[in-house]
C-alpha cells in the first residue's frame, strides 16, 4: 500500500534554472499538494506531461528526495522518519538510475541481495527464479558495459527485485525499449500486480496506460487534475478515449502557456 | 556497519575483479616509472661516458715556453688534441666560429709579451699578464674541455710562475684547513631521501586518490549508479564511509606501488645522475627502524584517507566527472607545492604545532623520519591534524550524501 497526502515539493532555482525554464520566480513547486492511494493487486498509473511532476512524485515515494510538506507512506512507513524500512519493502526502476557498468548481473544481483539482508541461500533461490524467468542466465556473468539495452533493462529488473519487494515503483517502464523487451517488461507487471504487489508507474504514453492500469492519477504541472478507471476519466472529461481526455485535462487545467501538445509532449505524442 | 563493509568490498571488487584495472592501476605506473628512471639513468649515463671519452680540440694562440712545458708536464696534450697557432686575426676568427659550431671546443689566447710583462712587474699597480679562454658554454664538450684545461695547465702554471716570483710559495700560504665531517650517519644517509621522498609520498598519495575518487564517486552520480545504491536500505552514511574505505585502501596499495617502484628506479639511477647523493648520503645503505616504519605508515594511512576524503567531497559536489576533475585540478597543484616547500627547508627544525598543519606537517614529519629526527610529539601532532581534517570532510561528504540538492541536482 503506499499513501501520498498532501505531497509538496519545492525547488529553490538558481538564475541560470530561472533562465532556462524562462520564469521570474525562483521557486518552483514541483508537487503541490498531490494525493492518492494505491492498494495491493493494482496498478497505479502516474500520467502527465514531460515536467508535469510524476518523477518527483515516485522520487519521494522513494526516499530520493524529502517532501517539502504532506504526508507519503510505504506498507505503513513514513517515508521521511523511516527510509530504511521503506527501501527493504520497495522496488524501484528507472532509466536515469542504472546499473554499475564495471559487474556482471549476478554480482550485483547478490550485492543488493545482501545489502536488503538476504541469507546467500535465499539469494540463490531468489536467483534461480528471476533469472530463470527472465532468460538472465546466459549473460550473467558477462559485465553489463557489453550487454544489450534489453539485457541490461532485464538486468535491471531482477535487481531491482532482488528482496521481492512488496511495492514496485517504475518511472518510464517502457522508454527508450524495443517493442518486444517493452511488452516483456508489461507483461512482467501485470504478473506482480497478480502476485498482489502494489505498483505504480509513471508514464506519458497513452496507450500503455490504458492498457496497464488499474486507476489512473492525472499530473499536470504538480497538481492532480483527475483520477479514477480509464473509462470513469474518459466519461468525467466528456472525451472518446484516454488520450483525448488528456488533452482535454491538460488544455484545462495547464496555465502558464497556450496550449501545445507539441511542445507539452516533447514532440513524442503516442 | 556491516553495509560500509558491503559498500567497501564492492569498490575494492571493482579493481580486483577487473584484469585490465589490475594492470592499469598496479602494473603499469610500477612499470612506468622503472622505464622512466632508468631510461633517464640511461641517457645520464651515456651522456657523460661521451663527454669523458671525447678527446677536445684546444688550439692556443702565443703559448708561452712555460705553458708548452707544463701542458708536455701534465700529459694534457694526450686527453686533448692540442694545436699551437701564431698571430693572425683571420685563424682566430676561424676558430671562434667553429667553436659556436661545435668544431672545436676552446681556444687558448695568451697575451703576445705575457712573458715580457710577467717579468718586468716589481710593484703593485705594475701590468698583469692575461690569458684568454674562448668555448661554448651551452656544450658539454666545451665546459669539459674549460674544466680540464683549467686544472691540467693553468693552476699548475700559475702555481710554478708564483713560486718562481716569490720563490718560497710557502710564504703565501698563512694557514690551512682540515675538514672532518661530523654527521649522524643515519642523517648523512637520509639526506637526499629526506628532500625528495615527503613531495613523493605526497604527490603519489594524492594522485592515486584523485585517479580513483573521480570515477568511483562523480562517475557514479553521472552514470546514475549512485542513486541504485541509495535505493537500497543501507544508511547513506555507510554507503559514504564504505566508498571511503574502499577507495582509501586501494589508493593506499596503489601508491605504496608507486613508491617501491620510484625508490627502487632511483637507487638505479643513483649511481649515474646522483654524484650528488653519493656524497649526500648512501641509499644503497639506508634502513629504516621498526619506529620510523610504523610512523610512515601512520602518517601515510592518515594521509591518504585526507586525499581520498577530500577528492571524494568534491566529486561528489561536482555535477559529472569533466567538473570533478576541474575542481580538483587546483588542489593537486597546492598539495604538490606544500610537498615542495620541505626540500627548500633549511637546517632550523620548524616548531612542533607546525607538524599539526594537514599535509604540510605530514610532508615535514615524512622527512623527520627520513633523517631519523622525528620526535614522537611531532608524530601526533601531525596524524592528528590529518585525521582531524580528515573527520571534517568525512562529516561534509555525509551532509552532501544527505543534500538532495547535491546527490540528484535537484
Amino acid at each position: 500500500m503506499i499513501e501520498v497526502q498532501d505531497l509538496t515539493k519545492v525547488y529553490k532555482l538558481s538564475k541560470s534554472k530561472m533562465a532556462q525554464l524562462k520564469t521570474n520566480s525562483n521557486i518552483k513547486r514541483a508537487a503541490d499538494g498531490i494525493s492518492f492511494t494505491a492498494k495491493p493487486g493494482e496498478i497505479y498509473g502516474l500520467l502527465g506531461p514531460n515536467g508535469a511532476g510524476k518523477t518527483t512524485t515516485l522520487r519521494c515515494i522513494a526516499t530520493l528526495l524529502t517532501p517539502t510538506d504532506g504526508h507519503v507512506a510505504v506498507c505503513g512507513h513514513d517515508t521521511v522518519k523511516e527510509g530504511e524500512q521503506v527501501r527493504e519493502s520497495l522496488g524501484f526502476l528507472t532509466n536515469e538510475i542504472k546499473l554499475d557498468p564495471f559487474f556482471t548481473p549476478k554480482y550485483l544481483f547478490e550485492f543488493f541481495g545482501h545489502a536488503h539482508g538476504m541469507t546467500d541461500s535465499e539469494i540463490a533461490a531468489r536467483k534461480a527464479d528471476l533469472f530463470g524467468r527472465f532468460g538472465i542466465t546466459a549473460f550473467e556473468d558477462k559485465k553489463i558495459e557489453s550487454l544489450s539495452t534489453g539485457m541490461k533493462q532485464k538486468a535491471a529488473i531482477v535487481v531491482s527485485l532482488v528482496h521481492n519487494p512488496q511495492v514496485v515503483i517504475f518511472d518510464e517502464p517502457t522508454s527508450g525499449l524495443d517493442v518486444i523487451t517493452a511488452k516483456s517488461v508489461l507483461d512482467l507487471l501485470k504478473s506482480l500486480r497478480d502476485e498482489g504487489k502494489t505498483i505504480i508507474i509513471s508514464t506519458h504514453i497513452m496507450s500503455e496506460a490504458e492498457k496497464l492500469c488499474d486507476r489512473i492519477g492525472v499530473i499536470i504541472d504538480g497538481h492532480k487534475v483527475a483520477e479514477g478507471t480509464v473509462p470513469e476519466i474518459v466519461e468525467k472529461t466528456g472525451a472518446a478515449d484516454l488520450e483525448d481526455a488528456f488533452f482535454v485535462l491538460y488544455r484545462d487545467n495547464h496555465k502558464e502557456e497556450e496550449y501545445n501538445p507539441q511542445k507539452a509532449f516533447g514532440g513524442a505524442r503516442k | 556497519m556491516k553495509n560500509a563493509s558491503l559498500v567497501m568490498k564492492k569498490e575494492l571488487a571493482r579493481v580486483f575483479k577487473d584484469k585490465r584495472m589490475i594492470f592499469s592501476m598496479f602494473i603499469l605506473p610500477a612499470l612506468i616509472m622503472l622505464v622512466i628512471f632508468n631510461l633517464v639513468g640511461m641517457m645520464v649515463d651515456g651522456m657523460s661516458k661521451d663527454v669523458e671519452e671525447h678527446v677536445s680540440t684546444v688550439y692556443i694562440q702565443n703559448a708561452t715556453e712555460n705553458a708548452k712545458n707544463v701542458i708536455a708536464a701534465s700529459g694534457y696534450d694526450k686527453v686533448a688534441t692540442v694545436s699551437y697557432v701564431g698571430e693572425g686575426m683571420g685563424t682566430i676568427d676561424k676558430i671562434k666560429e667553429d667553436i659556436l659550431n661545435g668544431d672545436t671546443d676552446l681556444l687558448v689566447v695568451f697575451d703576445t709579451d705575457f712573458d715580457e710583462v710577467y717579468k718586468a712587474y716589481t710593484k703593485s699597480g705594475d701590468a698583469i699578464p692575461n690569458i684568454s679562454l674562448y668555448y661554448n658554454s651551452t656544450t658539454n664538450y666545451g665546459n669539459a674541455a674549460v674544466s680540464t684545461f683549467n686544472a691540467m695547465v693553468v693552476d699548475p702554471l700559475r702555481t710554478g710562475l708564483q713560486s718562481e716570483r716569490i720563490g718560497n710559495l710557502e710564504q703565501l700560504t698563512v694557514f690551512n684547513i682540515s675538514e672532518t665531517i661530523i654527521a649522524n650517519e643515519d642523517k648523512k644517509n637520509g639526506q637526499f631521501l629526506s628532500m625528495m621522498l615527503p613531495y613523493m609520498i605526497v604527490m603519489m598519495l594524492f594522485a592515486s586518490a584523485m585517479s580513483l575518487c573521480v570515477d568511483a564517486v562523480a562517475g557514479e552520480k553521472e552514470r546514475g549508479t549512485l542513486a541504485t545504491l541509495l535505493l537500497s536500505p543501507i544508511k547513506r552514511s555507510e554507503i559514504a564511509f564504505g566508498k571511503l574505505a574502499g577507495l582509501s585502501i586501494l589508493a593506499s596499495i596503489s601508491a605504496v606501488v608507486y613508491a617501491i617502484s620510484s625508490i627502487f628506479s632511483m637507487g638505479s639511477m643513483s649511481k649515474s645522475i646522483m654524484g650528488v647523493a653519493d656524497d649526500a648520503g648512501d641509499m644503497g645503505k639506508l634502513s629504516f627502524s621498526a619506529w620510523q616504519v610504523i610512523g610512515l605508515v601512520l602518517i601515510m594511512i592518515t594521509l591518504v584517507y585526507l586525499f581520498v576524503a577530500i577528492t571524494s567531497l568534491l566529486s561528489i559536489l561536482a555535477k559529472d566527472i569533466k567538473q570533478a576533475s576541474s575542481l580538483i585540478s587546483p588542489l593537486y597543484i597546492v598539495v604538490i607545492l606544500l610537498g615542495m616547500i620541505t626540500m627548500f627547508t633549511t637546517g632550523k627544525t620548524p616548531a612542533d604545532f607546525m607538524y599539526a598543519i594537514p599535509v604540510y606537517g605530514s610532508a615535514l614529519a615524512i622527512q623527520g623520519i627520513a633523517v631519523n629526527a622525528l620526535e614522537p610529539l611531532q608524530l601526533i601532532f601531525s596524524i592528528c591534524g590529518n585525521v582531524v581534517c580528515a573527520a571534517i570532510v568525512t562529516f561534509g561528504i555525509k551532509k552532501a550524501f544527505d543534500s538532495e540538492k547535491v546527490m540528484f541536482n535537484a
